[in-house]
């Protein structure tokens, strides 16, 4: 059935207006305008990580004979604020698009410039906790170790006190943990649950199989390793994550 | 509100031709065309799954169509920056990020809508308390259908679509969005398409309705005349089926010995003085029964008080679908 309410009336081409909600930095916007959740809980599990390994160093200290050291060994070799982080911005990086990429859609923008305003408070966030991170690495050293001698962020995988290798190692996993939550959460909202699922099946087979390749040479592989192999793995991770988000999204559907 | 084409002040807002939608490939939307006049406010009727909302997603440019083209304000929708800042659509099952509270709300509309009014929706927010302390995932079903209300209207996009913007809400908060629709529309004007199960509830808003079933629209026309589409006689069966013989109904429904029948188009003026004498009643038939007796409507619809329970109803043997 065909009716026009408005015979012979052209389409009003150009009559859309821009808005600025079509902007990756509205998007940006609606991503960071739940403050705390943004800014202050990534710093209240960075707290805490950093908190529980000085009880378990504590611990340590009270169950080992004086003068030991083993105390101080443990603290430098827990990696408690590390793996808390990054299992956060997994959760982060899920719900920065699978709750979040709805209500985009309704306030009115595009699948890309959503992706580039995704990916951008990835990376805020993942420079804001670093960043703070760094500045108690700082105070760290300037009060000796808190101190007491032990060791919170100048740990072994954080990068045994070089401000450089810390910010690398934890900017990097972070927006690495975000950027995997965010594709994830892209292929949920554009193919669901059972695609999802046989998705991340698919990945860790992957990985297995990956694993299975390089046994036979690890000892080599552990000789020649260098930290730098770290973060080409972590940037290419980042890179095939927002190109899966994007793909995703470019054709999901809200229903 | 009335039919008001003067209003359309340049061309349709919303142009829909052949648009066809299907999911593991059962059509959701078949072979769908019609025009919305621009500042105009469109009713969106039919039954669950009728395909009202796949039919939104398609103008608000969240979804595409499989054939057939849509175009907003000029602009094919899908993934177009330009309609996307102009039209908004708010779904009866919205979804808000996680730990969204009504501050968040009222904090991002603006970043996607410059024609914002922070007046009107600390209106909305009052006028339907809205609340403020618990997450929006924790609202009743009214609530969130209020705050859906307030992000279409405060947001005064150009094309403001509502998908079952009244239900769980309560008789006076209904009667506060059916106020501050047309206050809106009147002061700021702008295009709306509404979907609802509620038909009597907000008839008086609406221009122009459409009417989908199974996917197709069934029904194109003003409320004005829609109305005028079909009449209703009720009375003593015999009565009934004496005095309305030769007539196309659209549907039926028997009560005991009383039979209703929705006929199509209005009454013709010999016929209605002659089912009057003979004690019938005979009245225009509501939107309501309109979209039912199309097969569009609620199983059990709104009927004319009638002396024992109402079954369900049923189509006249030959009437379209």
């Amino acid at each position: 059935m065909t009716t026009t309410s408005a015979p012979g009336a052209a389409p009003g081409a150009g009559r859309a207006a821009r808005g600025p909600g079509a902007s990756a930095v509205a998007v940006l916007r609606l991503q960071t305008t739940k403050r705390f959740e943004t800014f202050g809980s990534p710093l209240v599990v960075l707290g805490t990580g950093l908190l529980a390994t000085a009880l378990v160093a504590l611990v340590v200290w009270r169950a080992t004979p004086a003068g030991s050291g083993t105390w101080v060994e443990v603290s430098r070799g827990l990696q408690l604020v590390l793996w808390w982080l990054v299992g956060y911005m997994g959760y982060n990086g899920v719900q920065s698009v699978a709750t979040t990429f709805p209500l985009a859609l309704t306030l009115g923008t595009t699948r890309a410039a959503f992706t580039a305003g995704t990916v951008a408070h990835h990376v805020l966030v993942s420079a804001h906790v670093t960043l703070v991170a760094l500045a108690l690495l700082g105070l760290e050293q300037l009060t000796d170790r808190w101190f007491t001698g032990v060791h919170l962020l100048d740990s072994r995988l954080l990068g045994d006190g070089d401000p450089v290798r810390l910010v690398a190692i934890l900017f990097l996993s972070q927006l690495a943990a975000l950027s995997l939550g965010g594709a994830f959460a892209a292929v949920w909202v554009r193919h669901g649950p059972r695609v999802t699922f046989a998705s991340g099946v698919a990945v860790v087979l992957v990985l297995a199989l990956v694993a299975a390749l390089v046994v036979p040479g690890v000892a080599d592989l552990a000789g020649a390793f260098r930290l730098w192999w770290l973060s080409v793995l972590a940037v290419a991770v980042i890179a095939v994550c927002a190109l899966v988000q994007t793909l995703a999204l470019r054709r999901a559907a809200v229903r | 509100m009335s039919t008001t084409p003067a209003a359309a002040t340049g061309g349709p807002a919303v142009r829909v031709r052949g648009a066809t939608r299907r999911f593991a490939g059962a059509p959701a939307l078949d072979d769908v065309t019609f025009d919305v006049a621009e500042h105009s406010v469109c009713g969106l009727l039919g039954r669950n799954g009728a395909g009202k909302t796949t039919l939104m997603s398609l103008l608000a440019g969240h979804d595409r169509p499989d054939a057939g083209t849509v175009e907003v304000l000029g602009e094919q929708p899908f993934e177009n920056a330009r309609a996307a800042g102009a039209s908004l659509l708010v779904r009866d099952d919205q979804r808000y990020p996680d730990d969204f509270h009504l501050a968040h709300v009222l904090r991002v509309g603006p970043l996607f809508h410059p024609a914002w009014d922070a007046a009107l929706a600390a209106e909305v927010v009052e006028r339907f308390r809205i609340p403020s302390k618990p997450q929006v995932k924790k609202f009743s079903r009214g609530q969130r259908s209020a705050l859906g209300i307030l992000l279409g209207l405060a947001s005064r996009a150009p094309l403001t679509i509502l998908d079952e913007p009244v239900l769980g809400l309560d008789a006076t908060a209904r009667g506060h969005f059916g106020e501050l629709l047309v206050r809106e529309v009147s002061e700021h004007p702008r295009t709306v398409v509404l979907s609802t199960h509620l038909v009597d509830e907000v008839e008086r808003v609406l221009d122009r309705v459409l009417v989908l079933d199974h996917g197709r629209l069934v029904l194109d026309a003003g409320v004005d005349e829609a109305r005028d589409r079909a009449h209703v006689v009720l009375g003593p069966a015999e009565a009934v089926e004496s005095a309305t013989a030769g007539l196309r109904a659209l549907s039926s429904r028997r009560v005991g010995g009383f039979l209703e029948l929705v006929l199509e188009g209005p009454a013709a003026p010999a016929t209605a003085r002659a089912a009057r004498a003979a004690g019938l009643q005979v009245r225009p038939a509501g939107l309501q029964e309109l979209v039912a007796a199309l097969g569009a409507g609620d199983a059990e619809p709104p009927a004319t008080p009638r002396p024992a329970p109402v079954p369900s109803a049923t189509p006249a043997p030959g009437a379209p679908r």
